[in-house]
């Protein structure tokens, strides 16, 4: 139990942190405990949970990963041209995840082989790919998306449970066990702790590098045909500045901008501690200009308690020592 | 003693930094005190602004213009739909005019994106330095383009602010009435619920003019002419399709007995029609803009209707009123463009039609 208590405590914390939104919503509104309402939270969470999981492999390397609203949006418009075309789902939602993989390992390539900073190259990107999804539809929205489609990537599978919120456990759950229970995972940690070290212990640190960004690139494909399936609609605009909701989620789970340090519960969590946050604003009737705040404060919180949760270990550390 | 020097340095900063401002904070009110007042009163909707149709009644045919027209326009961004018609409607109005006899071009570019708001600038800078003969603007925000306007007076160049944003310093405003498309909305809506019922905004952008106005005028016009019709809840939704979608779907769950729903623009009204399919309910839903797919979303039965403003001829306007201005007319401050609201009845019908439309006269 202990040993539970301290291996999740960062997801603990979030799960408290939620808890007491959650009640404090509730107690103003009741109706934010219906079923409905809770199921409506982990449904809206599923597109900023799934950028928000690829984003943190990529943040664990000590990197970040800016286009992924860019590539949201040629993944929308590809794959809705693809499905409009006469292309069959599942044949349709492979050739995105390529697509997103494609893009990914461009982005790593940048990093790790051209040794471009993260930031700045993603930020290149985020305009080139942006440019892309532009050029690939003349600025047009891609329309009448097939229903075979749309059932498939968020049609109802168990009761009220669709594909698309499956999809977003599955999604939690591999990568989870490709963080925590695979050589790649235990590399990514290692790469962002200390690359050189890493790459003196003779991991191929650019291969694994490449592969982050490449993996986050398919979770991005994904959240992308999610997100076509919902609105049955591909715009290039889409999915402008959501890569700051992304390194939100992954921040308050915990996710270390630094690098090294990271876990795809908390980001999981944390995408729905946001979406719970939303929910509940929208449902108290909260001015639009006060959730900007409101949401604001949260993430520096969360990020706040996370700084004091090291200095406390540091201090027993110290006391350890000394005694 | 490390400490002593930090505050040291610290006060030294601030001093500094309060003899700067103390120094800047004078000359800097001296120069813009004029234009700033002005840039935060003027709001075209608060405006006595005439419509085409008067402007063409009061001033007659349009005027010759000698020699060679070179017109400049600049638009927010083709990202669009909106602005990449509001380009076609300049190539019309540049074609059309030809005929008429006068030798001109309208070059339209845009900036690159609505948050390039010093590229914007620097394509007018560049256009002011080539000696275009007229410009027509439309700001990515109220501010960007002022500097660019003051060459351009002192150069002589007349500049026409084509729909939002708004530029305070120039010397005529063409565009449609923000808030009356509101209203038209609101009206509509009424005269469907008979006058009572739960609604509820989507609003898009809480910064953008045209978004606090369309509220507004929705708001207004409801509070004196429905009181039975209650907004039971307005949200923003960033003019994005997915988030508004999330939005009204909890407000479906809400407010069971919501009746209608007005969205800032189609994009978020086309997400909320996603919403309301999906929750199998009953609830008309209101755009602005008038896009492709709002007009097919109409057809198809789904959206209720949508505010167009017609930008193919909002252009045009602004090309016929720019043509009058270099011929020496008299230009009102704000001049109204047509809008209309689109829904199963009349969504066929061509604009030209719905708006009464007809070519100016001319002089040559």
């Amino acid at each position: 139990m202990k040993g539970f208590v301290k291996r999740f405590s960062r997801e603990l914390e979030v799960v408290a942190a939620l808890a007491v939104i959650m009640i404090v919503f509730g107690m103003i509104q009741p109706i934010y405990f219906s079923p409905s309402n809770l199921l409506d939270i982990l449904d809206q969470s599923v597109i900023n949970g799934l950028l928000a999981i690829g984003m943190t492999l990529v943040i664990i390397t000590g990197g970040i990963d800016l286009t992924v609203g860019s590539t949201l949006a040629i993944v929308i418009v590809s794959v809705g041209n693809f499905t409009v075309m006469g292309l069959r789902p599942l044949p349709a939602v492979l050739a995105g995840v390529a697509i997103g993989f494609v893009l990914g390992l461009v982005n790593g390539v940048l990093v790790a082989k051209m040794r471009l900073q993260p930031f700045v190259a993603t930020l290149g990107m985020m305009s080139v790919y942006r440019g892309v999804a532009y050029l690939i539809t003349g600025g047009w929205p891609v329309l009448n998306i097939p229903q075979t489609f749309r059932d498939l990537m968020d049609g109802d599978v168990v009761g009220s449970l669709s594909s698309s919120m499956i999809l977003f456990l599955a999604v939690t759950a591999v990568a989870y066990i490709l963080l925590k229970h695979t050589k790649f995972g235990t590399y990514l940690y290692a790469i962002g702790s200390n690359e050189e070290a890493t790459r003196l212990s003779g991991v191929n640190v650019d291969k694994n590098k490449i592969l982050a960004y490449a993996v986050c690139g398919v979770t991005v494909a994904l959240a992308a045909m999610v997100m076509l399936a919902k609105l049955g609609t591909g715009e290039p605009a889409a999915g402008a500045s959501y890569e700051t909701n992304a390194i939100a989620a992954a921040a308050i789970g915990g996710t270390s901008l630094a690098g090294g340090k990271g876990s795809i519960v908390g980001t999981f969590l944390g995408a729905i501690l946001l979406q719970a946050l939303k929910v509940g604003l929208v449902v108290c009737g909260v001015d639009t200009f006060w959730q900007y705040i409101a949401t604001g404060l949260i993430i520096v919180f969360a990020v706040y308690v996370d700084v004091i949760q090291g200095k406390l270990a540091a201090m027993r550390l110290n006391k350890k020592a000394k005694a | 003693m490390k400490k002593n020097r930090l505050w040291a340095v610290m006060a030294a900063v601030v001093m500094t930094a309060g003899m700067m401002t103390g120094c800047t904070e004078p000359a800097a009110t001296a120069e813009s005190g004029a234009e700033g007042a002005a840039a935060e009163a003027f709001n075209p909707d608060k405006e006595a602004g005439v419509s085409i149709e008067e402007l063409r009644e009061q001033l007659g045919a349009v005027p010759k213009v000698d020699g060679e027209i070179k017109l400049g326009a600049v638009a927010k961004s083709f990202d669009n739909e909106y602005w990449r018609t509001l380009r076609e409607g300049y190539g019309e109005y540049q074609t059309k005019a030809a005929e008429a006899g006068y030798s001109i071009t309208i070059d339209v570019t845009s900036a690159q994106g609505e948050n390039d708001e010093q590229g914007q600038l620097s394509i007018v800078q560049d256009m002011i330095n080539k000696k275009y003969t007229g410009l027509l603007l439309s700001p990515i925000s109220d501010g960007n383009l002022t500097p660019g306007v003051e060459d351009a007076k002192k150069e002589g160049i007349p500049v026409i602010n084509v729909n939002d944003g708004l530029i305070a310093n120039a010397d005529s405003f063409v565009g449609p009435k923000a808030d009356q498309n509101g209203e038209l909305a609101a009206e509509w809506i009424a005269e469907k619920l008979e006058g009572k019922g739960q609604v509820a905004i989507v609003i898009g952008m809480p910064k953008a003019f045209a978004a606090r106005q369309r509220t507004e005028g929705f708001e207004n016009w409801m509070a004196a002419n429905a009181p039975d019709i209650e907004i039971v809840a307005k949200q923003n939704a960033d003019w994005d399709r997915q988030k508004s979608k999330d939005l009204v779907d909890k407000w479906i769950k809400q407010y069971p007995e919501l009746k209608a729903i007005f969205c800032n623009n189609d994009a978020m009204a086309l997400g909320v029609v996603e919403a309301v399919k999906a929750a199998g309910k009953d609830i008309l839903v209101v755009g602005v803009d008038g896009i492709g797919e709002a007009y097919d979303s109409i057809r198809k039965g789904e959206l209720d209707a949508t505010i167009d403003s017609f930008p193919l001829y909002k252009a045009q306007i602004a090309g016929e009123v720019m043509l009058r201005k270099l011929g020496g007319q008299e230009i009102p401050r704000v001049l109204w463009t047509p809008q209309a609201l689109i829904d199963a009845e009349n969504v066929d019908k061509p604009a030209a039609e719905i708006i009464g439309w007809t070519d100016p006269v001319y002089e040559q």
